[in-house]
């Protein structure tokens, strides 16, 4: 399942341009029995036989998109200006290598250290006034490589930290994505139907229309979620921990999240020995927030793994939690296909 | 000698300042530059401070007039980095800058902690709804290291004082334009490199010592200590200047392409000045000039003041951010720069 991480993960697809996970994930399900659609926004809807037939229609749902940037502008000099899709902060994206879509690098940088005034030294540019530099030397050359509204995204090796941990970029679903490849790729205990997303990133979009064609009874989301378990925050802001297992959170900006599946998915983690911890803050937001309102309405429950400097080109998680998030999944989907 | 080659080779070893030899060990900047300075000089060596020397003396052939003057060739080989000044109790690294760092490249950067083994880690950063406020970047005091370790696991590889990197891939950019860090200033070190390797079995008009500096981004003091030891006639430093981006001032930044910079300052020496000018139109080498008003914040400003008083001269390469992962040069500029030491030491003007 790592491996599956590590090549979704190095894979680029900013929300709206999701094509290169969308055809890796079709061709990791080549000889996989299962119905595979791609509907019109470019979601993937997949259905695959399990052993027996649950009680109830339960779908699982991760998205394909991933923060990046999108061309705006390329002036005369062939400098280009860029802007975020999704959340980035400013904070990441000074001093940072990028690829064009069309394999081209470019690198983000701006006036230098010397030339700033002291308290500029402190200041996190706007990405609006930046520019990214390909090595263009006019608008002419720079078109050839890199045209307005092409994506662009993080260069970021995948690798391990220390002990336990993994780094990449795009760990934002990319890790949901991988759980999901990793179920389908066995045998199911149970009948059970799936969606990967575009747009998530931009206001969870293309869940709205999956989860409308499909019109689940239950639906579990698997993400990952912000945790502040660094140095200098105190535990009551740190929202939650890697290693401390699977974050099912109650509630966040998008979503109040099934109070008896919230239940269960604790009872089901301490039956099985899994780790699990909550949110301790009610910040971010995911699919869950349109899935659960569609149709009449969807059950909803999250499971994320926590994944430190999200947003970012370094995702930092701890293989463990992600590992038994994958195990509490398939644990809380049996329990459900018998609600 | 390919010169994208021994750049890369370059770039990719680290050498911050006070870590030239002993970060990455045998990888180390200082390794690599005397490697590839020994071919040139077969008595290269590393001194007691970390800086690369080396020289061509032609004691045997002395001209009837004379020993011919020594020139000295400085770039210096150390770059910015961070330092581990303490390990808290969760395994994260407090580090702070050593010369002048660039903090607003830092929060969720890959970095290479140079233990005992080399360690990844990333730089602590808050996610934008747990900052006070999210236009400032990370304190100067407040800069931590996540290597994934517990402290116990930490303390067996990575000692206080071990220095740290940024990664990034080494990589052409277009137009001839590469993009790493320590460009600052191995781009000057392969220029002098470029230039050895044009002078090959052609004959000098100088008795030439190289040094490839240490700590300069501490204040210049490697070149101060290696240029007492050679006592030149004249010297040349190298370095890298302030290239051009979006909305600079045009007598403050100077064009990737554009060729050498000529440096002229009350510091540098105007005879040499003119004589590097007078050159490069002759043999039609693109540059640049860049005037400045007193000390030139390179290794000229020490290296002039060495012993009695050094004549000096100035040529720099022009570079985009500055003290960042991702500086950027062209390599045209570098061979504008070695072609101009080249005709200076071995052409007739």
């Amino acid at each position: 399942m790592e491996n599956l991480l590590k090549d979704l993960s190095l894979l680029n697809a900013v929300s709206g341009d999701e094509n290169d996970v969308r055809a890796y994930i079709i061709k990791t399900l080549e000889n996989v029995n299962c119905d595979i659609e791609t509907d019109n926004l470019g979601n993937l809807i997949i259905y695959k036989k399990g052993r027996k037939t649950p009680k109830n229609k339960i779908m699982l749902c991760a998205h394909m998109d991933e923060v990046g940037f999108i061309v705006n502008g390329i002036n005369a000099d062939g400098f280009i200006s860029l802007s975020a899709v999704g959340a980035i902060s400013d904070n990441v994206v000074y001093g940072r290598q990028i690829c064009f879509k069309s394999g081209v690098t470019g690198v983000i940088g701006g006036k230098p250290v010397h030339h700033l005034k002291e308290n500029e030294k402190d200041e996190q540019p706007a990405l609006s006034s930046l520019y990214a530099d390909i090595g263009a030397v006019s608008k002419a050359d720079a078109e050839n490589h890199v045209s307005l509204g092409d994506t662009a995204y993080f260069v970021s090796e995948f690798c391990s930290l220390g002990d336990d941990l993994i780094k990449g970029k795009a760990f934002d679903d990319r890790v949901g994505c991988a759980i999901i490849l990793d179920l389908l790729l066995l045998e199911l205990e149970y009948d059970l139907h799936f969606i990967f997303t575009v747009q998530e990133e931009v206001g969870a979009r293309g869940a709205l229309a999956a989860t409308y064609r499909l019109k689940p009874d239950y639906a579990v989301i698997l993400e990952t979620t912000t945790a502040c378990d660094i140095a200098g925050v105190e535990s009551d802001k740190q929202i939650c921990r890697l290693g401390a297992g699977t974050v099912i959170p109650f509630m966040d900006k998008g979503t109040a999240y099934d109070r008896e599946l919230y239940n269960l998915a604790f009872e089901t983690a301490a039956e099985n020995g899994l780790k699990c911890q909550t949110k301790t803050q009610i910040a971010g937001g995911n699919d869950g927030s349109s899935v659960h309102k569609t149709a009449g309405g969807v059950r909803t429950i999250c499971f994320a793994a926590p994944c430190r400097y999200l947003h970012s080109p370094s995702c930092v998680i701890d293989k463990n939690d992600f590992a038994e998030m994958r195990v509490l999944t398939e644990k809380l989907v049996s329990k459900i296909a018998n609600m | 000698m390919n010169l994208t080659e021994t750049l890369k080779t370059l770039c990719t070893s680290p050498g911050v300042a006070g870590h030239e030899r002993s970060a990455g060990r045998s990888g180390s900047a200082s390794e690599a530059a005397l490697k590839l300075l020994s071919a040139y000089m077969p008595n290269a060596k590393i001194d007691s401070f970390g800086t690369v020397k080396g020289s061509i003396i032609y004691n045997e052939n002395l001209p009837p007039e004379g020993p011919a003057p020594l020139l000295l060739l400085d770039a210096h080989i150390d770059e910015v980095g961070l330092i581990v000044n303490f390990i808290d109790e969760k395994g994260f690294l407090k580090v702070s800058g050593v010369g002048g760092i660039d903090r607003r490249v830092l929060p969720a950067a890959q970095v290479t902690v140079w233990g005992k083994e080399p360690c990844k880690g990333v730089i602590c950063t808050l996610p934008p709804h747990a900052q006070k406020s999210e236009d400032k970047t990370v304190k100067e005091d407040e800069i931590y290291i996540d290597c994934g370790f517990t402290k116990e696991n930490a303390e067996k590889i990575i000692t206080l004082g071990d220095s740290v990197t940024i990664d990034v891939k080494f990589t052409e950019l277009q137009n001839g334009k590469v993009t790493s860090r320590a460009l600052d200033d191995r781009a000057g070190v392969a220029a002098i490199l470029y230039a050895l390797d044009l002078l090959k079995d052609k004959k000098l008009n100088y008795n030439i010592a190289v040094i490839f500096s240490s700590q300069e981004e501490l204040g210049c003091r490697g070149a101060g200590i290696a240029a007492y030891g050679f006592n030149p006639d004249l010297a040349i430093a190298v370095d890298v200047s302030y290239g051009d981006y979006p909305g600079a001032k045009e007598n403050t930044s100077w064009k990737l392409g554009g060729g050498t910079m000529l440096g002229i300052s009350p510091v540098l020496d105007r005879t040499l000045f003119e004589k590097m000018k007078c050159i490069a139109s002759d043999n039609n080498i693109l540059y640049q000039i860049e005037v400045m008003n007193g000390k030139t914040g390179t290794n000229a400003d020490v290296i002039s003041l060495t012993q009695n008083g050094i004549k000096c001269a100035l040529l720099s390469i022009p570079l985009r951010n500055m003290h960042t992962p991702v500086e950027v040069i062209q390599l045209s500029d570098i061979e504008a720069t070695g072609q101009l030491i080249a005709e200076f030491i071995a052409g007739v003007c």
